[in-house]
């Protein structure tokens, strides 16, 4: 069966980060599809938006990643090729019982993405190498 | 009311389920009704939903047991739903409540009085805590339960059977419903997601299970209903305003979600909507029976597939009509008659059950998205939907697995991201779409505009990695040696033996293209062998003139303009470019940094490739930056006076001669051409009435060009990219010579790259047609070989060392005769097959002739009918080969014929050596007219053949007379 949730997500993204470029705005009626799409994930995601909770470091190899301040302070690493993300919810709900499509983390990520408030931060090829591994303790 | 009984039912259930959690949550719930709270209730539901799944029977019938008792209990005493109610007391929502209990019995009547006010009363529910009396929805709730105890129950058990289809019984559901109310608090917390106070919380659930349950009593219809969720969803002032009143829970959202942030607009936003699906739900459910509400932007969809995504169903629906409502107006949705997928979440879906063949409406506000690669258009926020026909309703209610009729959807691959995670990847998209190809062209993709870039980023093995875009201003082929299987690289170029040798015999050709970028820079690109010579004229017609993109070439050697001289004639003809060049130090924006042209480039490269090298653009018209052939006439170009260089006309053919005892194709081969330019008078400005062109080996000759050279017709030709040499024509390599023609319908061969229209070919000069007979130079001391000039002298002199006569066969003209045995005098034709009783007597003389040039030898080689014409004919029969006498001869006025020039000595006197023609143009005239009245009736001609010497059958010489 085709699965046609990550297009509708994709299609989603493209929308928001459209409208976003033209009115610096999300209108309501994206909102609302957005909650549609992903529940209760929305809400989450939007306010870790909000917090400007992601932030996109990379190192001088190239190599690049995706973290996320989650609500209680800790912070998640989620990657640019693939959905993946250390919360226990991403276990839970994608992984586990496929409820969802993402967590609020990927999900934060996609929608600053789309808004372009993604940070920047730089780190050493060696800093790079311990986030991706998960040997780092940050 | 049920339903809030039914809330604290389960609550109080989950107290016996999970001691473990009462404590915290109620804790919790008192203090800190955070998400988190909610979530770990959530988490203790889904573990016991789990442990369900796992745990024996037993155990879930004995918790389950006890749930329904407490049931009953609560439906049945109000009493103790008050004290509950009052016993929690978490705040004053519950007095108002049970105080509006009290006023129950008015309710019936004021039911009716109170509906204008209708519309505002979904906000009231939600916000019960402002205690507007008037607004409290309980009055329908507890004439609900006036009316009968049973309904409770009955709704009760419906509730279940509609979320797990499961048609036991309400006393064989005790496994189910704990379930089931925890699964829709669960779901109902889990959506919630938020800081609101508990108190908030517990409100909208209690509408939300108290809408699902208390359905079929109520009697209002659900465009009342309906519209009341609109005006919920679209007064966001109202709300909020009312929110604010409360201090506690706008301190907790304050400090949840950032003022003024994403976050907190979409919470209000889905407490609005929440309240105002809630009461939908309600209402629809208790309307199913009746006649379904007519409203525009109301989808009318019949389900055709589903299937489970993540928790969400996906129908692929068709709009319909529905039945019984033929009048159904201006509804533009179903003309459309398109398929659409719809989505529900989770709630809907499960409320819903949606399974094909059914009939489902999905009222406004749903949303529609356009998903690029989708045919079809995507509809979300589907919670106003209903199903108005179940086509499996049977088969729902008895099979216990029937919700499950939707197929499972795979989870996706993690590994497909949906767009956006790689950084840049806008900016790219951006950036490539500035790469600007000639200011014409709307390919956006990167292309390298230069040749000298993609040619110095040389990749691996001499091969151009780079695609690059540039326009074809040329295509032509060229002969390949018969002997170079070697590869064209190792060759280096096929025109070496060109003048070499014309060893290009049997006609392979390779095709060629000569290119140039917006930079000016020009590339000879070697592709495939020709199947087929004629092949070209296809290529000419799809490429030139194009933009197009070269790729998958390969560098096979740099050229300057002294070793390829032929190639920068070509190049030089196109230069200076038509449009203005773009500088290659500013390779941005060429609108305003463009260059002069500069004198021609000195140097180039030549590329090779295949076929597939070249790719044209979309764009069927040619580009700007192509400079096409311009037409010259003959006359314009031989009074140039530039030296050398590229020229392309229309001529007609006069004469053909091969130097060569070949054919013609195979060697080199003269023509005689001229033009209606040429022939006409201009004293002013005198010139030659025709001129030579030598169509060089190197030069390819189409199988229709090789037809019609050889024919006897006259032919118009067109010729493109001569080269103009010393005043001589040269058709060489690159020079493409096509039949002309003016019939713009006509076949391919007639200029076939820029076919122009009817009126304009015959507005050109060269249309022009020639005058008849045609008009040649006469002789001069100044005649070059190689042309025509009309001659016209008397006879002095004979030359009988090269003067001899043949028999031929009278039939067919055939010189190959075979002797009959038996008679001496008797013939067999070889080629017609005949007994060639008297045959032709056919005679070689060269004559010397004294005309108008004085000092000047003229030895002329006659025509047959111009022989006859001097010998006695009557003399030749009689005599039967016995010989003429010269006497005969001498003294005979010849002409004026026409006359082609073979040789011209200067020194030490002007000699000059000719043949009598017969031209072209003129053939068939002659045979016709009989223009020579002398000539004898029985000759025929053998123009067509080479008029080369012919070994004689039998030799007859002129005799002397004794």
């Amino acid at each position: 069966m085709y699965s046609f949730l990550p297009a509708v997500a994709e299609q989603l993204f493209k929308d928001i980060q459209k409208t976003y470029q033209e009115t610096s705005q999300i209108p309501d009626d994206l909102l609302l599809a957005l909650k549609f799409v992903f529940g209760s994930c929305a809400l989450q995601a939007l306010d870790l938006v909000d917090q400007r909770s992601v932030t996109c470091v990379s190192s001088p190899s190239g190599r690049k990643a995706f973290q996320v301040m989650g609500g209680s302070g800790r912070l998640y690493t989620c990657f640019m090729s693939c959905h993946f993300c250390p919360c226990p919810a991403f276990a839970h709900t994608v992984l586990r019982r496929n409820e969802g499509p993402l967590c609020k983390h990927i999900l934060a990520v996609y929608l600053c993405q789309a808004m372009g408030v993604t940070q920047q931060e730089s780190v050493s090829d060696q800093q790079m190498s311990m986030l991706l591994s998960g040997t780092e303790i940050l | 009311m049920s339903a809030r009984k039914r809330k604290r039912c389960s609550k109080d259930i989950k107290c016996v389920f999970f001691p473990d959690d009462v404590n915290n949550r109620f804790l919790k719930a008192d203090r800190e009704p955070s998400s988190r709270s909610c979530v770990s209730s959530a988490k203790s539901w889904q573990n016991c939903g789990d442990s369900f799944l796992e745990s024996p029977l037993i155990k879930n019938l004995k918790s389950s047991g006890r749930k329904l008792s407490h049931i009953r209990q609560l439906t049945q005493s109000k009493s103790l739903v008050q004290t509950s109610a009052i016993h929690r007391n978490e705040d004053a929502v519950n007095i108002a409540w049970s105080s509006s209990d009290s006023e129950q019995p008015d309710d019936e009547t004021q039911n009716q009085q109170q509906r204008p006010k209708r519309p505002a009363r979904p906000t009231a529910l939600s916000q019960y805590h402002t205690r507007e009396k008037d607004d409290l929805p309980v009055i329908d709730t507890d004439s609900d339960l006036d009316e009968s105890e049973e309904d409770a129950e009955k709704d009760c058990g419906q509730q279940i059977s509609d979320c797990e289809s499961d048609d036991e019984k309400p006393e064989t559901l005790p496994q189910n419903s704990p379930e089931n109310v925890k699964e829709q608090e669960i779901s109902d917390y889990m959506s919630d997601g938020e800081t609101v106070t508990c108190t908030a919380n517990s409100s909208r659930l209690d509408c939300e299970s108290f809408l699902l349950q208390s359905g079929e009593s109520s009697r209002r219809s659900v465009s009342d209903w309906v519209r009341s969720a609109q005006v919920m969803l679209q007064t966001p002032k109202k709300p909020l305003e009312r929110q604010s009143k409360t201090p506690e829970d706008s301190a907790k959202k304050k400090r949840k979600f950032q003022s003024g942030g994403l976050a907190e607009r979409l919470n209000r936003l889905q407490s609005r909507q929440r309240s105002a699906v809630s009461f939908w739900r309600h209402q629809s459910i208790s309307e199913t029976s009746t006649a379904t509400v007519d409203r525009p932007g109301k989808l009318v969809l019949e389900v055709l597939e589903v299937q489970e995504e993540c928790s969400m169903q996906l129908a692929l629906c068709e709009h319909q009509r529905p039945p019984g409502e033929g009048h159904q107006h201006s509804d533009p949705l179903s003309e459309e008659s398109a398929r659409v997928l719809v989505l529900f979440n989770r709630e809907t879906a499960a409320q819903l059950i949606p399974a094909p063949r059914d009939i489902i409406h999905i009222y406004p506000p749903w949303q529609s998205l356009s998903t690029e690669g989708f045919s079809c258009d995507i509809i979300l926020n589907t919670y106003f939907s209903q199903k108005v026909y179940s086509a499996s309703k049977l088969a729902v209610t008895s099979t216990p697995g029937g919700v499950l009729s939707a197929g499972r959807c795979r989870p996706y691959s993690l590994c497909k991201t949906f767009g956006l995670l790689e950084v840049g990847g806008l900016t790219e998209e951006s950036s490539a779409a500035q790469v600007d190809t000639f200011g014409s062209s709307g390919v956006l993709t990167r292309h390298c505009p230069s040749l000298l870039e993609a040619i110095e980023a040389l990749g691996q093995a001499g091969s151009v990695g780079q695609d690059v875009e540039v326009v074809v201003q040329r295509v032509y082929s060229v002969p390949v040696p018969e002997s170079s299987s070697v590869s064209i690289l190792k060759s280096k170029g096929p025109f070496r033996s060109s003048s070499a040798a014309p060893s290009a015999e049997k006609g392979r050709t390779r095709l060629c293209v000569l290119v140039q970028d917006s930079y000016g820079m020009f590339s000879e690109v070697q592709l495939h062998l020709l199947p087929c010579k004629d092949d070209l004229h296809q290529y000419i017609h799809m490429w030139e003139g194009r933009t197009c993109v070269l790729r998958g070439i390969k560098v096979v050697q740099r050229v300057t303009r002294e070793r390829r001289c032929r190639l920068f004639s070509l190049i030089d003809s196109l230069w200076p470019p038509v449009m203005p060049l773009k500088d290659p130090g500013n390779t941005s924006n060429m609108s305003t940094e463009c260059r002069p042209a500069g004198p021609a480039p000195s140097f180039c490269y030549l590329l090779s490739g295949q076929e597939s090298s070249v790719e044209p653009s979309e764009e069927k018209t040619a580009s700007p930056v192509y400079l096409p052939h311009t037409r010259q006439t003959l006359r314009d170009i031989l009074q140039s006076g530039i030296k050398s260089r590229r020229c392309s006309f229309v001529a007609t053919v006069l004469y053909k001669r091969t130097l060569q005892s070949s054919d013609v194709g195979q060697g080199e081969v003269w023509l005689v051409l001229t033009d209606p330019s040429l022939q006409e008078e201009q004293p002013e400005r005198p010139c030659r009435r025709s001129v030579a062109l030598c169509v060089n080996t190197s030069c390819v000759l189409t199988s229709s060009v090789l037809r019609a050279l050889n024919s006897p017709a006259a032919c118009r030709m067109s010729f493109r990219d001569a080269i103009v040499e010393h005043g001589v024509l040269l058709c060489a390599e690159m020079s493409v010579v096509e039949i002309y023609s003016v019939d713009p319908k006509g076949n391919l061969e007639s200029s076939s790259a820029r076919p122009e229209s009817l009126s304009q070919s015959l507005s050109e000069p060269w249309a022009k047609t020639l005058p008849q007979p045609v008009r040649l130079d006469p002789l001069s001391p100044e005649i070059t070989p190689n042309s025509l000039c009309s001659l016209s002298g008397v006879i002095v002199g004979v030359d009988e060392s090269t003067a001899y006569s043949w028999p031929a066969c009278n039939h067919c003209g055939s010189d190959n005769l075979e002797k009959s045995s038996e008679t001496h005098q008797n013939f067999h034709c070889v080629s017609c097959k005949a007994v060639v009783d008297k045959p032709d007597m056919k005679i070689q003389l060269e004559v010397l002739l004294s005309s108008s040039l004085s000092n000047c030898t003229l030895k002329v080689k006659l025509q047959q009918n111009t022989i006859m014409s001097i010998l006695n004919s009557a003399a030749l029969e009689g005599t039967e080969c016995l010989g003429y006498d010269v006497e005969n001869v001498l003294g005979k006025e010849v002409g004026p014929i026409a006359a082609f020039v073979r040789v011209v000595t200067r020194k030490p006197a002007l000699w000059i050596g000719l043949e009598e023609i017969c031209l072209w143009g003129d053939r068939q005239d002659k045979s016709a007219n009989d223009i020579n009245p002398r000539a004898s009736a029985g000759s025929t001609d053998l123009h067509t053949r080479p008029c080369s010497a012919q070994p004689p059958v039998s030799s007859a010489p002129l005799r002397r007379p004794p």
